[in-house]
């Protein structure tokens, strides 16, 4: 059988200010009908040009060589009016973020109908009953209704199964999926991969699925390509890519996810340094910088990607030139590819929890967010409950973590603690002092030095005017630590979160997302404080960059004996930091305890859910697993 | 939303009673019917001056109050806006004169959006490309050429040609010729002499939407769902007219709406070289000669056409944008 699509040698630069910027430097497969290839990679791998590029969807300015054949047709050197004939009806695409990705000011219905009548001639009514369809197969209640709907009346995971909806529309040989669920909660994108595979078995479609997320490839992907730094490194069946892995990126890319399915609490495994940039890369295997096994070799030339012999017969491919060398596991000769980091273990484990002590307290804390009405003079109408009083605890070096999905209330607990909120019906307590009893703005002061917060996004965390030495040292100086002893400190905390001390006087642009991370905690870490709120502190890194953040909070808990409050919705990394959990759906914890005992034997319906709907990275797992739908009425 | 646009335009209503009382007060604050007649020989006398203007309720030998009380019933009951110092009365003077404003004006503005925005549209979707370049560089010079300069170029270039052909085809004042009969020689007639004012006044006006929609445009073109609707099969032409144009339309919609009351009495320079007896120059008469009635009905009218143009803005928001719901 002929491919659906046949890509050679695929190459894309832009031009920039630095030089042409080579984004893709020769991507090729083949791609045969109802197959599903997985592209991984990390941001500014190259991924989602090549996707672009297929679709010839690429800004002019892009220079794109190679060969793209779709069902016998050169692709490339194709005008955009040639292309449009077969964008949406041989081939379409579901994009990263449904909630730009439709037209604001025209209902679903409209855009529905456009997708067909683009395309073929059909009458009014022929082409909207088919679009009331298309809805029902991607499961949207009421479609008839929905069709005069404006996208603003959706919800994320409603408006994906829209854009899949018009994906599916034509019923195209080729669907490319460009990270369809990076931007929706696990449940929903749990039920957003459902659909995609129900479009892909109603039209019979090959699919490319672009993600940086393992699990994700895993569930879905029969051949997996691994890019890095714009080429592809490795490739091969989703079984053996995921078992018998033989290219240290891949390898490192494996290891470095923390497992949800996984009790044991092995440190993860970062790979270090950072990703090139695609400008005059000089002829030598990109990856040499972070690899731990690199030799002089590796820099004689770029490897090719060849074929390796794992035993199994499949048609595995892998660059570089140790390939040979490396066995299943991630093994090199006598030991690993990636040195295991050594885990620290705290005096404080081995207190047993009753017995430390207790650093935060929170009892019955509740948040209400008033309903307005009028336009002037605003009367209460009723209002939202955001937190419906919640209690735990967090101990001398433990981890608690908090998770949920958007609009739980999570982020809202968290700051409610760290704005002091005085309770009405409960009490916040931290390391002692209740802040109902704050009085003055220097018992305030005083009571900040024991919490502190780092957030989510560390490129806007950042003050970009200050060194990193002033943003560091700014807490101390709010404390009244005089100039000597901060410079010492802010050294001695670079120090610690593994910055060299000797770059403090630059700015954080200067910095990557995982450094600037690493500020972020050091700048927490300055006043020495017992509790540190973290909100989604890893969310925003990718996998290789995370692993590394992840295992530094775990050693300065170790080695400092601080506690963290932990604000997170990914349940991996949940479950590798945390000891004790807190599952929040609608402002309530629905379950709370022991890490161990919450995801191995959960109780709450809502929490088997969440639990069932995270991709784990292994195919032969993921594929037998069993989802389980929450519906709130039936509890 | 008729609801909705009734409640509006009651409280248009209101600001335009507010702001028309007002100028009247201000109006009497600075100009002085009475200096009309100050050096004329032989110099007219006291009484002589009271007797032209007590008629007239211009003068001021009646307390303020009483003045404005006046010409206020007089609006209120007979919709009588008063009399210049002349005694030419504001009534006919603004009926007549509106409508040579609107002629002019009209579709002069409807030119200048329609040229305006499909110069954006079309530049925008060839940015940095020659065609673009070359559309703002023609945009940036019309926009720095002044209404008299433009209109006298205009005018010379219309005298040359109607010289080479040797009949008059372009008029270059007045709004229209005394004495034609008939629909179709009328109609003629009027496009004669409206051609070179319509042309004057596009020329200078039209770069400015032309940048507005360019850049509005060019935010929106980069936008996800118009690469969504490229990936359903449109091409990029067609992704760019229906999807990004729809929505960048609206802040263009906006300002055009706006823009309507100060074109109407703004014009004064293009009525006064083509010698068009429009609301503009009827703005200036009114000031120079102290004709305080006049002067307020002016303002009254531009208040009027504020609020038209307010409307317009609601109902073009509304149309334009789906997710604005009036309630």
């Amino acid at each position: 059988m002929s491919p659906v699509l046949s890509v050679k040698d695929l190459k894309v630069s832009f031009p920039s200010e630095a030089g042409r910027g080579d984004a893709v430097r020769g991507v090729t497969f083949d791609l045969e009908a109802g197959k599903t290839l997985g592209i991984v990679g990390e941001s500014g791998s190259g991924k989602s040009v090549t996707s672009l590029a297929i679709m010839g969807l690429l800004d002019e300015n892009a220079r794109i060589t190679g060969s793209i054949i779709y069902d016998g047709m050169e692709l490339l050197g194709k005008s955009d009016k040639q292309l449009s004939a077969i964008r949406g009806n041989g081939m379409s695409m579901i994009f990263q973020d449904p909630l730009t990705s439709l037209t604001p000011v025209f209902t679903i219905g409209d855009q529905l109908v456009e997708a067909l009548t683009v395309h073929r001639k059909m009458d009014k009514q022929e082409s909207w009953n088919r679009s009331i369809e298309l809805l029902e197969a991607v499961g949207i209640p009421n479609p008839e209704r929905r069709m005069k709907a404006f996208p603003h009346e959706f919800s994320g995971g409603m408006r994906q199964r829209v854009v899949i909806a018009i994906a599916m529309a034509n019923n195209p040989k080729l669907i490319i999926a460009d990270e369809p669920t990076t931007a929706l909660d696990v449940t929903i994108q749990a039920q957003v991969l459902d659909v995609a595979q129900k479009a892909q078995d109603e039209t019979g479609a090959a699919m490319i699925m672009i993600t940086h997320d393992m699990g994700v490839v895993a569930r879905t992907a029969d051949d997996v390509l691994v890019m890095y730094a714009g080429k592809p490194v490795e490739m091969a069946p989703a079984h053996e890519l995921f078992h018998k892995t033989r290219m240290p990126y891949s390898i490192g890319l494996l290891g470095a996810i923390p497992r949800v399915d996984k009790k044991e609490k092995q440190p993860l495994i970062p790979i270090q340094g950072n990703p090139p940039l695609l400008i005059g890369l000089p002829d030598e295997c990109p990856f040499a910088d972070r690899c731990p096994i690199a030799i002089p070799e590796c820099r004689a030339s770029e490897p090719a990607l060849l074929p390796v012999d794992t035993g199994t017969g499949g048609n595995h491919l892998a660059a570089c030139i140790r390939k040979h060398e490396i066995s299943d596991g991630g093994r090199i000769g006598n030991g690993t590819v990636y040195p295991i980091p050594e885990q620290l273990e705290s005096e404080l484990t081995l207190t047993p929890r009753e017995e430390r002590p207790v650093v935060l307290e929170v009892r019955n804390l509740t948040k209400t967010f008033p309903l307005l009405k009028g336009a002037f003079l605003k009367r209460k109408v009723g209002e939202v409950r955001a937190v419906k009083g919640v209690s735990f605890d967090v101990r001398e070096g433990e981890t608690m973590a908090i998770v949920g999905e958007s609009g739980s209330g999570k982020t809202t607990t968290l700051l409610q603690i760290m704005d002091f909120e005085k309770q009405a019906d409960g009490d916040i307590i931290i390391a002692g002092t209740s802040v109902n009893d704050i009085k003055s703005g220097k018992q305030e002061r005083l009571l900040r030095r024991d919490i502190q917060i780092v957030f989510q996004d560390p490129m806007g965390a950042l003050d970009p005017r200050m060194t990193v030495a002033d943003i560091i040292a700014e807490p101390l100086q709010a404390i009244g630590t005089n100039r000597g002893d901060a410079n010492r400190r802010v050294d001695e905390l670079m120090d610690l979160v593994g910055l060299d001390p000797a770059h403090s006087d630059r700015f954080p642009q200067a910095f990557s997302g995982g450094q600037r991370q690493r500020i972020g905690i050091a700048r927490a870490l300055s006043t020495s404080p017992k509790l540190i709120a973290l909100d989604e502190p890893v969310s925003a890194l990718d996998v290789s960059i995370q692993a590394g953040v992840i295992n530094l909070l775990d050693e300065l808990k170790a080695k400092l004996g601080v506690s963290y409050l932990f604000v997170a919705h990914d349940l991996s990394v949940v479950r590798h930091i945390a000891d004790r959990v807190a599952v929040m759906y609608k402002g309530d914890f629905v379950e709370h305890g022991d890490v161990d005992d919450v995801f191995d034997n959960p109780q709450h319906p809502y929490t088997k859910s969440l639990l069932s709907a995270i991709p784990v990275p292994d195919p032969d797992i993921e594929r037998g697993r069993e989802r389980i739908i929450f519906d709130p009425d039936n509890i | 939303m008729v609801k909705y646009l009734i409640r509006r335009f009651l409280g248009w209503l209101l600001m335009i009673v507010v702001a028309t009382n007002l100028t009247y007060f201000l109006a009497w604050g600075y100009l002085d019917p009475r200096s009309n007649y100050v050096g004329r020989r032989p110099p007219l006398s006291e009484q002589q001056i009271v007797q032209q203007l007590l008629p007239r309720n211009l003068s001021d030998t009646v307390p303020l109050v009483e003045r404005w009380w006046n010409w206020f019933t007089a609006i209120v009951t007979r919709w009588d806006w008063g009399v210049s110092p002349v005694g030419q009365v504001v009534n006919e003077q603004v009926a007549f004169r509106m409508w040579v404003s609107a002629e002019l004006v009209l579709g002069a503005t409807i030119l200048t959006t329609v040229l305006g925005i499909a110069l954006g549209v079309y530049t925008a979707s060839r940015q940095y490309r020659l065609a673009d370049r070359v559309g703002q560089a023609t945009s940036i010079v019309t926009m720095n050429i002044n209404i008299v300069v433009a209109a006298l170029g205009i005018v010379l270039l219309a005298i040359a040609l109607n010289n080479a052909v040797g009949k008059r085809i372009f008029y270059v004042t007045g709004s229209g010729s005394r004495g034609v009969e008939g629909f179709f020689p009328k109609l003629i007639d009027i496009l004669q002499h409206l051609t070179l004012p319509t042309i004057a006044l596009v020329l200078i006006g039209y770069s400015g939407i032309h940048f507005l929609q360019r850049s509005l445009l060019l935010d929106n073109i980069k936008a996800d769902y118009v690469r969504t609707a490229r990936a359903k099969g449109l091409t990029k032409q067609q992704a760019i007219r229906k999807h990004a144009l729809r929505t960048s339309l609206i802040p263009v919609a906006t300002q055009v709406a706006f823009t309507i009351p100060t074109v109407f009495t703004g014009a004064v320079l293009t009525e006064t070289i083509f010698a068009w007896n429009g609301m503009g120059r009827y703005f200036i008469e009114t000031i120079s000669n102290n004709d305080i009635h006049g002067t307020v009905a002016i303002a009254a009218f531009g208040a009027f056409l504020t609020a038209i143009g307010a409307l317009l803005s609601d109902i073009a928001v509304v149309v334009l944008d789906p997710r604005v719901r009036v309630s």
